[in-house]
């Protein structure tokens, strides 16, 4: 049932007035705050108010206006996308509440939170949009609006890592202007509110150019290898942004693109007959291994979760290309199932970084003894990603496997027992650094950093668990993600 | 038989009852150390008393079960006591409870006890919901957090040969546990459904290569933690490495849940038919056989005696392996009968080595001699449950290695019988000169005086828990066919898998 509803454009719209405000009225920090806090919450309030319906089955649309007869500006809340918003939105406050401990006596504040602002706005309006051409505006514009962030701290390697980004994600987003042309010349339309609208009349040459243009192009921001290039660079930028980066907005705004082509421009039937995801789950598989092999020599904490992320990623990826309803639920849930885990990690990294000064893993010997609820936090994430049952990871893996089996792809399996192991093999040694590797001049007083740096870790890593033992208890998002395949799978 | 099924809120409780004692290991700690002491011990033996409550409404034929969350649309966090669980379950909350009580001595000067009671207390609730487990995914669930979480227990005394055996016992605990992960779900592919009722869960008409599949992925998995050789690398490390009380409980139940996880496998499920069709028992028969003599031979020749018993315990575990693989009745009851058996004796034994290195400093077997004269009751103790080991009747240890036989002959397969006799003979080898020494050599004299003042017996706190587990290898054998005890709660598991 699809229902005419503003609430899908004002979701986008209260960041996008955030940032407003921030901008005009910034100077003073306790206004500041305080806009930034109350928008980030009337957000999630706004987009969970429309999750008892979403979950009940019920679309919200918003049309603006048209640029071209037939396209406009739209938003369409479906369960996918609300799937998305649900988490970008919750993840948004947290992030912001740790941003505003982290961002203390910093410069440039009144640039970083509303360039910060802007860039959550625009990834609620990507997964909100209603057609391509809409998601490729909010897209372009997220890439524009994370540029500042990525140089904020404004020194030679910063100038260049937003340099390296900029390029990588700006020749990504012709790739999709053009694959997205292609798709209109071909169909006539660009929404993304089918499953599918492509059909096996046109051309297979034609297929393949789009296919390769939109997935190629969503693959820069999802890092998939070797377009990763620009993600380990961009880990100069502050913490808050790098975990805003990782989590939730870039990364995941590609990760989606890369569903929204597979399940709603050509459609999992489509794809079945033309088999072009085979080379995709491929590359995918490469990725995870490969990007795991590379985390496990990196010393910098932030590149290690970096690498890290290019592999969990890349799950996404594989599990979407497989196109079965497992995997497809798979994929979906992944984009909290790696959010939130890799998000508390991040957070981690910066409040060892702002309270001892250490980015590197050897010099967090002892550190559990010294901040012991900031590494019990990263230990539930890295339980997470090892795919311990109950936490978040598990769900992925149960049903990823699932998928696998479905569709006789055995490798899949193995690529995925070898993840965990590789998983294990570069978070473990963290955790027994920091609890089990004591140095005489360990210290061993307590002292965490500032509440508002740990709560939001603390909750995170709350959310881990809640998220790998609650899938089943009715209104939890794991139903949305469901939903999404039945719609995407005609089920 | 028809079981009655019996809707309870016991399993639950028992599982997570431990976990009020996590909380109290750190938050009493500060408190003071004898308040800490009464508060675990009250939670530990009310956890004892839960588990042994539903025996006797076991041997009634009744089975508990509680659903407790949806954690996929068909599969929920279930809890199911059978009478198989219910002998596995009353074993480790017994051998906890015992290891608990030696520990408030043997720890008393340590490092870090929160930390070690918090993860005691939390590995017991891990390990109630492995044998409490009612479909292969809530198994799954409590194995792999009992199998991680053990970590910080291995490697407790922060030695460099500790870490080293905690970095081994992680590597192969993972690679084991994702091994059996990809069973189950392969087990939920091929079946849909994974609760372990009696009926085996998957049939023969399924594809035969997928079923050899799920076999091996399933043996080879829970083999890492039941020490099938050659997956065993670990247990010879993890033992000596650990504290006394803590390997007591590592070697006794948590190297047997792996058995124990064969055992659902094999009877539930494959179910011994569809087993006996596909034909790869006599495999882990022979297999087993090999694991028995082989280890055997190693304890031998091992001096530190830690790690002589981790080698018998391998070897013991064999014993098990052997009397699953030979799918018989009789068998059967022997390897379940052999768990608990086994689990008393060489915590038994473990926990006499963990006295004998307090009080004595004796960590290897050549320093044995004459410890008898200084330690009567320990060493007593230790011939007990070693004599035990043997297979001396009246001992615990003899009974399973009755049933086993019998089972043998009634699978008619005579030369296992041979395997079974030698690998006693083995353990009269490794375990009898460490009696003979401590009780008919003369010390060396240095030693008499040096340890003049401290090496004498043990404070009773530890000493009381040594000598109820040997009571109680013992007690097992003389009574062994007393209904509540584990002759009888095998019985009517093993009548129930093979109807």
């Amino acid at each position: 049932m699809e229902v005419y509803d503003i609430r899908p454009m004002l979701a986008p719209a209260i960041s996008l007035a955030c940032a407003g405000l921030v901008f005009l009225f910034g100077r003073n920090k306790y206004w500041r705050r305080f806009w930034m806090l109350s928008a980030a919450t009337l957000k999630l309030v706004v987009v969970m108010s429309m999750l008892p319906g979403s979950l009940a089955g019920t679309v919200y649309v918003f049309e603006m206006m048209e640029f071209t007869p037939g396209i406009g500006l739209g938003f369409r809340a479906d369960a996918l996308g609300m799937f998305f918003a649900a988490v970008s939105s919750t993840l948004w406050l947290f992030t912001s509440v740790y941003a505003i401990g982290y961002m203390k006596g910093e410069g440039q504040r009144v640039r970083f939170f509303g360039f910060f602002a802007l860039c959550i706005s625009t990834t609620v309006g990507l997964a909100f949009a209603e057609n391509l051409l809409t998601f490729f505006i909010f897209y372009e514009m997220l890439t524009i609006c994370t540029y500042p962030l990525v140089i904020h701290d404004e020194t030679a390697e910063a100038l260049r890592a937003g340099r390296k980004y900029l390029i990588y994600t700006l020749i990504g987003g012709a790739c999709i202007l053009v694959g997205a042309v292609v798709v209109y010349d071909a169909t006539g339309t660009l929404t993304l509110s089918r499953p599918g609208i492509v059909t096996t009349d046109l051309s297979l040459g034609t297929l393949a150019l789009m296919f390769a243009l939109l997935i190629g192009g969503f693959s820069v921001k999802a890092a998939v290898m070797p377009l990763h290039g620009w993600l380990p660079s961009a880990m100069v930028a502050p913490t808050p942004v790098s975990a805003l980066l990782h989590a939730v907005a870039v990364v995941k705004a590609g990760a989606f693109g890369i569903l929204r082509t597979i399940y709603n421009i050509f459609g999992v039937d489509v794809l079945e007959e033309v088999g072009f995801t085979g080379a995709l789950a491929a590359i995918a598989g490469f990725t995870i291994i490969a990007a795991s092999l590379v985390a496990i020599f990196q010393d910098n904490f932030k590149r290690r979760l970096a690498f890290s992320t290019i592999s969990q990623l890349s799950y996404i990826v594989l599990a979407a290309s497989l196109l079965t309803p497992f995997a497809a639920t798979a994929a979906i849930v992944h984009i909290a199932n790696q959010a939130f885990p890799k998000i508390t990690m991040f957070f981690v990294a910066g409040a060892i970084q702002r309270k001892t000064g250490k980015t590197a893993v050897h010099e967090l010997a002892g550190i559990g003894y010294r901040m012991p609820w900031t590494m019990g936090a990263f230990s539930v994430a890295a339980m997470s990603f090892i795919g311990m049952p109950l936490f978040a990871g598990f769900i992925t893996k149960w049903y990823l496997s699932l998928g696998a089996l479905e569709t006789a792809d055995y490798w899949v399996l193995v690529i995925m027992v070898v993840s965990s192991m590789l998983n294990a093999a570069y978070f473990l040694p963290v955790i027994y650094l920091a609890f089990f590797k004591i140095s005489p001049e360990t210290s061993m007083r307590v002292d965490e950093a500032s509440p508002t740096l740990l709560a939001p870790i603390l909750v995170c890593a709350a959310y881990v668990i809640v998220l790998g033992a609650t899938t089943q208890v009715p209104g939890m998002p794991f139903s949305l993600a469901e939903a999404a395949v039945h719609f995407v799978f005609g089920m | 038989m028809d079981s009655a099924l019996a809707a309870s809120p016991v399993p639950p409780a028992a599982v997570f009852l431990p976990l009020v004692g996590v909380v109290l290991s750190v938050g009493l700690g500060r408190v003071s150390e004898q308040v800490r002491t009464i508060g675990l011990g009250v939670v530990c033996a009310a956890t004892a008393v839960l588990s042994f409550w539903m025996i006797p409404g076991i041997l009634d034929g009744k089975v508990f079960e509680t659903y407790l969350l949806r954690i996929t649309p068909t599969i929920w966090l279930h809890l199911r006591v059978d009478a198989l669980g219910a002998l596995f379950g009353a074993t480790v909350a017994l051998l906890w409870s015992l290891a608990l009580v030696y520990s408030v001595g043997y720890m008393a000067d340590g490092h870090r006890l929160g930390r070690y009671y918090a993860f005691f207390m939390m590995c017991l609730s891990w390990t109630l919901g492995v044998a409490y487990a009612g479909n292969l995914l809530t198994f799954l669930i409590f194995y792999e957090l009992f199998s991680i979480l053990t970590y910080p227990l291995v490697v407790h005394e922060e030695t460099p040969a500790a870490m080293a055996a905690g970095t081994k016992y992680i590597i192969y605990i993972l690679v084991g546990g994702s091994l059996v992960l990809l069973a189950v779900v392969f087990t939920f592919f091929l079946a849909g459904e994974q609760t372990l009722t009696a009926e085996g869960l998957l049939s023969a008409d399924m594809d035969r290569t997928a079923l050899l599949v799920v076999f091996w992925c399933y043996v080879l998995g829970f083999g890492v933690k039941a020490a099938i050789m050659p997956l065993h690398g670990w247990v010879p490390d993890a033992h000596p490495a650990a504290p006394a009380p803590f390997s007591a409980v590592l070697s006794g139940v948590m190297v047997a849940a792996g058995s124990f996880g064969i055992m659902r496998v094999v009877y539930q499920v494959f179910g011994v038919e569809l087993l006996e069709e596909i034909g790869m028992m006599p495999y882990l028969a022979v297999v087993a056989a090999i694991t028995i003599v082989f280890a055997a031979i190693l304890a031998v020749s091992q001096d530190d005696l830690k790690r002589r018993l981790a080698y018998s315990t391998i070897s013991q575990m064999g014993y098990v392996a052997l009397g699953i693989g030979l799918l018989g009745m009789g068998s059967s009851i022997g390897a379940m009968v052999h768990i608990v058996n086994h689990a008393f004796m060489k915590g038994t034994l473990f926990l006499c080595a963990g006295l004998l290195i307090k009080r004595a400093g004796i960590r290897n077997v050549s320093e044995m001699a004459g410890a008898a004269r200084r330690m009567p009751v320990t060493m007593a103790a230790f011939a007990l449950a070693a004599l035990g080991l043997i297979g001396t009747p009246p001992l615990s240890g003899f009974i399973s290695k009755w049933y086993l036989g019998l089972g043998i002959l009634e699978v008619d397969q005579p030369l296992y019988l041979a395997v079974l006799l030698g690998g006693a003979l083995l353990a009269a080898i490794y375990l009898l000169p460490i009696v003979y020494a401590a009780y008919f050599k003369k010390p060396p004299a240095v030693a008499t005086e040096a340890d003049e003042e401290d090496g004498r017996e043990a404070p009773l706190s530890m000493l009381v828990p040594t000598v109820v587990a040997s009571a109680l290898t013992l007690a097992l054998g003389l009574g062994a066919t007393l209904p509540g005890l584990p002759y009888s709660l095998a019985e009517i598991a093993v009548e129930t898998f093979f109807r």
